[in-house]
């Protein structure tokens, strides 16, 4: 069985703010799909985690879920992405792109950058 | 701020679970629906379409316990979940439950029981305003020793010149025996006489009315006032509130009752219960102190005790203390011979004469908090054992649960809240029975008029100890049960019958009773030196016959007889108690052997000089009455005894004991030879008329005999100390009770007669036989304890070895093996474990050899005798307990035991 890389918890938060952030407001299995699908099979997580992950946004304030209908008329419940998850979003944006450009120079190094 | 926002919301949610159990309920369902339409689409069968969804979903009861943990504060959660899965697991098996609740109190209750002494012994302050900031001070003699008796302007001195030290220096003569008239009852009450500012300097508030106060503009108080002790005030007034100001006789002079101390204050002088206290300026009036003991620096007996200034410390008011000792030491170089002065924190055994001295009840209370902790190990091993075994049954259950995905940390957690529910109800029963056993201890009958104070009662610390003895036995005795129990790898034991597994916990079980059989052998061991030290002491030779022999102890001051009175009185009693049918001899003494008061006298002998760096010349005495050795029954060696015409006026003499004709004459015949007593006014000679044999008069029954004499009661008679009178006579106690009480209150009718009982009885007294006794009783007890509890274990581990055997018993002995082969095999583990435990047993008692050697009489702390005893009842009582098992095994039906599983 092929070993998948470990998806910390964080990133599984941030994942899923950036989503509803794209995507409006979701249910919990369009998030987890999108994600999949984001991500290709690397990152096929054990779906079920999510719901904890959410769960703690949700405590965090940084999303919010109400119980509506969907297409099909069936009651569920969707995420919406909350003004304090937008803010967190930003910033784990910008520490994110900081850190992975840091990363990306130490692996890529250019010649300028040796110089 | 985002950690305690989701702080907040799970306090919340752990109140509302099921709601949101219902929600992730629901969006599972909803997640699983989406996926298995997905996978409908494209193409899977139905069936198939919704395994494939629950499996990218994962493990679900992981996620729904990551669910939780998210939502609520899970240690709370778990907690409570483990403590009602305990209980359900207790109730279960309610007999394993009863035996090791059982054995895990006797363990904790014998520990409190015992720690209750010890805190009452050497732990609990007194009862009074910051005593930890309270002291009391000691003089270093120059010749080494040390006092705390000052006198007077001694006290005044210290007192002017250590201002930058204490806040407040007052001072106490402690425990003088006062007669207390009151409604034309007389009792005798032990007083202590404190200065002015006493009861300001230890801070104290009375429980009714007020406490003696210094008078403005005096140092001293002559206020003919009395402060009752609260026991005093219980046991003789009802609690009456309507003493104070109620007019009393202390010595037969009119005093009035101004107030009652706190209930728990018993004084500052530890085990003992002052009943009274008056200001020191009524000494000279109702306790006949002599009239200039305000200026004469001879005269000591004062304690003296002191409250530190705020940021001063022990160690930081010595330098100072030492100055005032060389002052005063060159000032007044013939009384004050001090080295320096020392200041120590009033203890729960202060004053203590010397600082330096070991406390032996400090080591008394060490030796059997080590005993008693013993027998909490043994009650722990034994529920270890027990949970060991239960651990094997649980082996299955413990699989399944890790299969459903517990982690191991949670299994063990899970077991360790089993053991602490089992702790927890142990120690509320042990509570019960420390308390029971501790208020046995605190009625014992110290047979003396003396008000000890024996107050075991539980305070905070008592309780926070058996407390953290639960913590400790719920982690020792759960942690190895639970370590095992979790450690084996679930797929193989699901598949297996579980008896390999097994296995490797009986080698555990065997070690841990090995242990206890040890641990119970040193408690035996440790019991019967202790028990065989009694007997030693209760045949060791006296040198006096305390059989038929009573004792009456009367006081004349306390009727109110000054000295001329007192001597009348004494005079009487003797020809009337002598006339009274059945008494055969009668004798009057100041002291009693083995007695609470002691007396001694420094001498100067001709011809003898102390060897250079010993003490000086010393011998304890006794006054006494003519007949006092046909009494007691000490043979007369040489000279005469004490006679009638030995009177207050004739030449001072003295009948001494072998051991001071052999000390001070060398062997020399010391008839017809004088010495002199250094301590009195007037150095008058004291002419030696005659030697009697050692006998035993102090409290030791174990060192050699010390130099002591005889003095007639005429010529030494302090009229203020009560005294004891004497008769041999084969009549029971009672009957002479009436006829001794009609003597004495037809001669004085309010004079207080005490401490009525037989020389046997008096032997057991608190300074005599009593601490043996209680001492080889508590080992015994728990000896005896340990022994069972052992028993018990080594039962336990050869009958569970032995039925985990059954198959192969089955199978041995349907392949010819005979039924006595089986018995041996039985037998030889059971033998191998006692075996060990013994040898174990024995290490660990020489172990405390040292220790234990000082309290015992008579015997080395590695008494063969002992030894072996203890250890044929144990391998005799083991042997019992593994034969049964062994028996059982023998007996079986092979196809009995073959059929089961």
């Amino acid at each position: 069985m092929k070993q998948k890389p470990d998806v910390r918890q964080g990133t599984l938060a941030l994942m899923v703010l950036k989503t509803l952030d794209v995507l409006g407001p979701l249910r919990g299995y369009r998030i987890a799909r999108r994600i999949e699908q984001i991500s290709g099979d690397v990152l096929a997580v054990n779906q079920g985690t999510l719901y904890p992950v959410l769960l703690r946004l949700e405590q965090e304030s940084a999303i919010a879920s109400d119980w509506g209908a969907s297409k099909n008329n069936r009651m569920a419940r969707f995420y919406r992405l909350k003004r304090y998850g937008r803010k967190q979003l930003q910033t784990e944006t910008r520490d994110w792109e900081q850190s992975a450009a840091i990363i990306g120079r130490f692996f890529a190094p250019k010649v300028e950058d040796l110089s | 701020m985002r950690f305690l926002r989701r702080l907040l919301v799970r306090l919340s949610n752990s109140a509302t679970r099921r709601r949101h159990d219902q929600r992730l309920q629901e969006e599972i369902e909803e997640h699983l629906a989406l996926q298995t339409a997905d996978n409908l689409r494209a193409g899977l069968s139905p069936v198939e379409a919704r395994r494939q969804a629950m499996l990218k979903f994962g493990a679900m009861e992981a996620i729904k316990e990551d669910y939780r943990a998210e939502r609520r504060l899970l240690f709370i959660d778990t907690f409570a979940q483990d403590i009602r899965f305990a209980l359900r697991m207790l109730r279960k098996s309610p007999s394993f439950t009863a035996v090791a609740v059982l054995t895990l109190a006797l363990g904790i209750g014998a520990n409190t029981a015992i720690f209750s002494m010890v805190d009452w012994l050497t732990l609990r302050l007194p009862p009074i305003a910051k005593a930890e900031r309270v002291t009391t001070l000691a003089s270093q003699e120059i010749s080494g020793g040390y006092s705390n008796a000052f006198s007077y302007p001694e006290f005044a001195d210290i007192r002017n010149q250590s201002s930058a030290l204490f806040s407040q220096v007052a001072g106490s003569t402690d425990f003088h025996m006062d007669g207390l008239s009151a409604d034309g009852k007389s009792e005798s009450m032990w007083a202590s006489y404190v200065t002015g500012n006493f009861f300001e300097t230890i801070g104290l508030k009375p429980a009714l009315g007020s406490l003696i106060e210094l008078r403005p503009g005096s140092s001293i108080d002559y206020e003919p006032v009395l402060v009752l002790s609260y026991s005093f005030w219980e046991a003789h007034f009802g609690r009456d509130a309507r003493v104070i100001g109620k007019s009393v006789l202390v010595n037969g002079h009119p005093v009035t009752i101004i107030g009652v101390a706190p209930k728990d204050f018993h004084g500052i002088i530890s085990l003992l219960d002052t009943q009274g206290y008056l200001p020191l300026g009524m000494a000279p009036v109702t306790a006949d102190a002599s009239k200039d003991f305000l200026t004469n620096r001879k005269s000591t007996g004062l304690t003296i005790i002191a409250r530190l200034k705020p940021g001063v410390t022990l160690g930081s008011a010595q330098p100072a203390l030492n100055v005032i000792a060389h002052r005063l030491c060159a000032d007044y170089p013939s009384t004050d011979k001090w080295r320096s002065l020392v200041a120590y924190a009033l203890g729960p055994m202060s004053p203590v004469s010397d600082p330096d001295n070991p406390n032996i009840l400090r080591l008394v209370s060490a030796l059997f908090l080590i005993l008693a902790g013993l027998v909490l190990i043994l009650a722990c091993l034994n529920v270890a054992n027990l949970l060991l075994a239960r651990a094997s049954g649980r082996l299955r259950e413990m699989a399944v649960r890790a299969a459903v995905g517990a982690g191991r940390s949670r299994l063990i957690r899970q077991l360790l809240t089993e053991s602490l529910l089992l702790a927890l109800i142990g120690c509320a029963a042990g509570i019960g029975l420390g308390l029971m056993s501790s208020h046995w201890l605190g009625s014992i009958n110290l047979k003396t008029a003396i008000p000890f104070v024996l107050d075991f009662h539980f305070d905070w610390r008592v309780f926070a100890y058996a407390f953290s003895l639960a913590l400790l036995t719920a982690v020792f005795v759960g942690i190895t049960p639970a370590l095992r129990a979790t450690r084996v790898n679930s797929t193989d034991l699901l598949h297996e019958s579980g008896r390999t597994a097994a296995a490797g916990r009986q080698r555990t079980r065997g070690i841990l009773v090995v242990a206890q059989v040890g641990g119970s052998l040193m408690l035996l061991i440790v019991a019967g030196l202790f028990v065989r030290s009694l007997q030693n002491v209760q045949h060791s030779d006296l040198g006096f016959d305390p059989s038929h022999l009573l004792n009456f102890t009367i006081d004349a001051h306390g009727a109110g007889d000054n000295e001329v009175q007192a001597r009348g009185l004494l005079k009487n009693v003797l020809p009337r108690v002598r006339a009274l049918p059945g008494v055969e001899t009668a004798s009057l003494a100041t002291t009693v052997p083995m007695g609470y008061t002691n007396l001694g006298m420094e001498l100067k002998i001709e011809g003898y000089q102390p060897p250079p760096g010993q003490s000086a010349s010393w011998a304890g005495y006794n006054a006494v009455s003519p007949e006092y050795f046909e009494t007691l029954r000490i043979p007369i060696l040489r000279g005469r005894a004490i006679l009638e015409s030995d009177g207050q006026t004739s030449p001072h003499i003295a009948v001494i004991n072998e051991a001071m004709a052999q000390k001070y004459w060398h062997g020399e015949n010391p008839v017809g030879r004088a010495f002199a007593n250094v301590d009195a006014d007037t150095e008058k000679s004291i002419e030696v008329v005659g030697v009697v044999k050692n006998s035993r008069t102090g409290d030791d029954f174990s060192s050699p005999i010390e130099p002591y004499m005889y003095v007639p009661l005429a010529q030494h008679y302090d009229y203020q100390m009560p005294v004891t009178l004497q008769i041999r006579t084969s009549l029971p106690l009672a009957t002479m009770n009436r006829e001794v009480l009609g003597v004495a209150h037809g001669l004085a009718p309010t004079m207080p007669v005490f401490d009525v009982q037989t020389m046997t009885e008096a032997l057991d007294t608190l300074n005599g036989l009593m601490l043996f006794q209680v001492g080889a009783g508590l080992a015994a007890a728990l000896g005896l304890l340990g022994l069972a509890l052992a028993i018990v274990g080594v039962y336990g581990v050869v009958s569970y070895g032995a039925s985990q055997r059954t198959h192969e018993i089955g199978i041995r002995m349907a392949l010819g093996a005979q039924r006595v082969q089986v018995l041996k095999m039985i037998l030889g583990q059971g033998l191998f474990i006692v075996s060990g435990g013994i040898v174990l047993g024995v290490f660990a008692a020489a172990g405390t050899a040292r220790l234990v050697g000082r309290f015992l009489v008579g015997l080395s702390p590695l008494d063969a005798i002992t030894y072996f005893g203890a250890v044929f009842i144990l391998a005799a009582v083991a042997l019992v307990a593994c034969y049964i098992p062994a028996r059982r095994a023998m007996r079986l039906d092979p196809v009995v035991a073959l059929r089961q599983e």
